[in-house]
């Protein structure tokens, strides 16, 4: 109920702003906001900018990410692009490229 | 969590651009933007969507403005507002719902057709001519060639009817163009292309 999932078949090109949780499992396309947090499962793809709550990643993010909580980079992920956020763990197995800034 | 072939789109989520994809779309939350999938698309009671939606079945019981095209069916359910065209095999209207436009039930191929050429337009052209076989793209340029600017109006009935009955179309389209073009001299092959383009 509470949160908005984007299936594995979908993709979406444009603005996503959401006041729930994301979940991608598909592709998505231009910008993702949201004020929850943001989940990318293995599989997923965002070529997009994310600005969220707590982030998640297990798939393919390019774009810059800055959330204003806490920002995982799970085993197999794949991210190229900023990352600004409170907290930032990266997992064994996560690929990043990108700068980190931890200074909020 | 729902499965990962089902996608929702929350209650308090904003989309501004194109879904499109396989699989089954609910909306809850609010889409403006094309929306075109090849599973079913349901529009919930608190789900409003600002443009056309092509699938495969709609079901609607939100807010919808803009042409629904589906390859099964449209159901409407109570509740649902709907303004633009409905076009599809099979429609149902629920007592208790809303609709301002043309409704066409039956004449897959022509729901089909329009879908296409307007996909078409947009994107992905490989799917489209496997899914309107070279009917939908003769068929617009000719409605396109007997509607003056003026009838662009009113797409809907035009369109439809100009896919499925192509020879009257083109009759139609006879009468309405207007006098011939004017006799002229000779001329070399490409000089009277560039004339009808430079008219256009």
């Amino acid at each position: 109920m509470a949160s908005t999932v984007i299936g594995a078949g979908i993709t979406i090109e444009g603005e996503v702003t959401s006041d729930e949780d994301v979940i991608v499992s598909g592709t998505l396309r231009g910008k993702l906001v949201a004020k929850d947090a943001v989940t990318v499962e293995h599989g997923g793809v965002v070529e997009a900018d994310i600005n969220a709550g707590p982030v998640a990643i297990a798939g393919s993010v390019t774009g810059n990410i800055s959330s204003n909580d806490r920002v995982d980079l799970q085993n197999g992920a794949k991210v190229v692009g900023n990352v600004k956020a409170t907290r930032i763990t990266i997992a064994d197995g996560a690929q990043f490229k990108g700068n980190v800034d931890m200074d909020v | 969590m729902a499965d990962r072939d089902q996608t929702l789109i929350g209650s308090g989520t904003f989309v501004r651009g194109r879904v499109t994809g396989t699989g089954d779309l609910e909306i809850a939350g609010r889409i403006e933007g094309d929306v075109s999938c090849s599973g079913d698309v349901l529009v919930d009671g608190s789900g409003l969507v600002g443009a056309g939606i092509s699938a495969r079945r709609i079901v609607v019981r939100g807010a919808v403005k803009g042409d629904l095209v589906a390859e099964d069916a449209i159901i409407l359910e109570a509740g649902a507002r709907v303004v633009g065209d409905l076009k599809a095999p099979r429609i149902a209207i629920a007592p208790g719902a809303l609709v301002r436009g043309h409704v066409q039930t039956g004449g897959a191929g022509a729901a089909r057709s329009r879908s296409a050429a307007a996909t078409a337009s947009r994107a992905s052209s490989a799917s489209a001519a496997k899914a309107a076989p070279a009917a939908a793209a003769p068929a617009r340029t000719e409605a396109k060639k007997a509607a003056p600017p003026a009838a662009r109006s009113a797409p809907a009935g035009n369109g439809g009817k100009s896919s499925t009955h192509r020879s009257s179309a083109g009759a139609s389209g006879a009468s309405r163009v207007g006098p011939p073009p004017p006799v002229v001299p000779v001329l070399k092959k490409g000089t009277k292309a560039a004339l009808h383009h430079k008219k256009r």
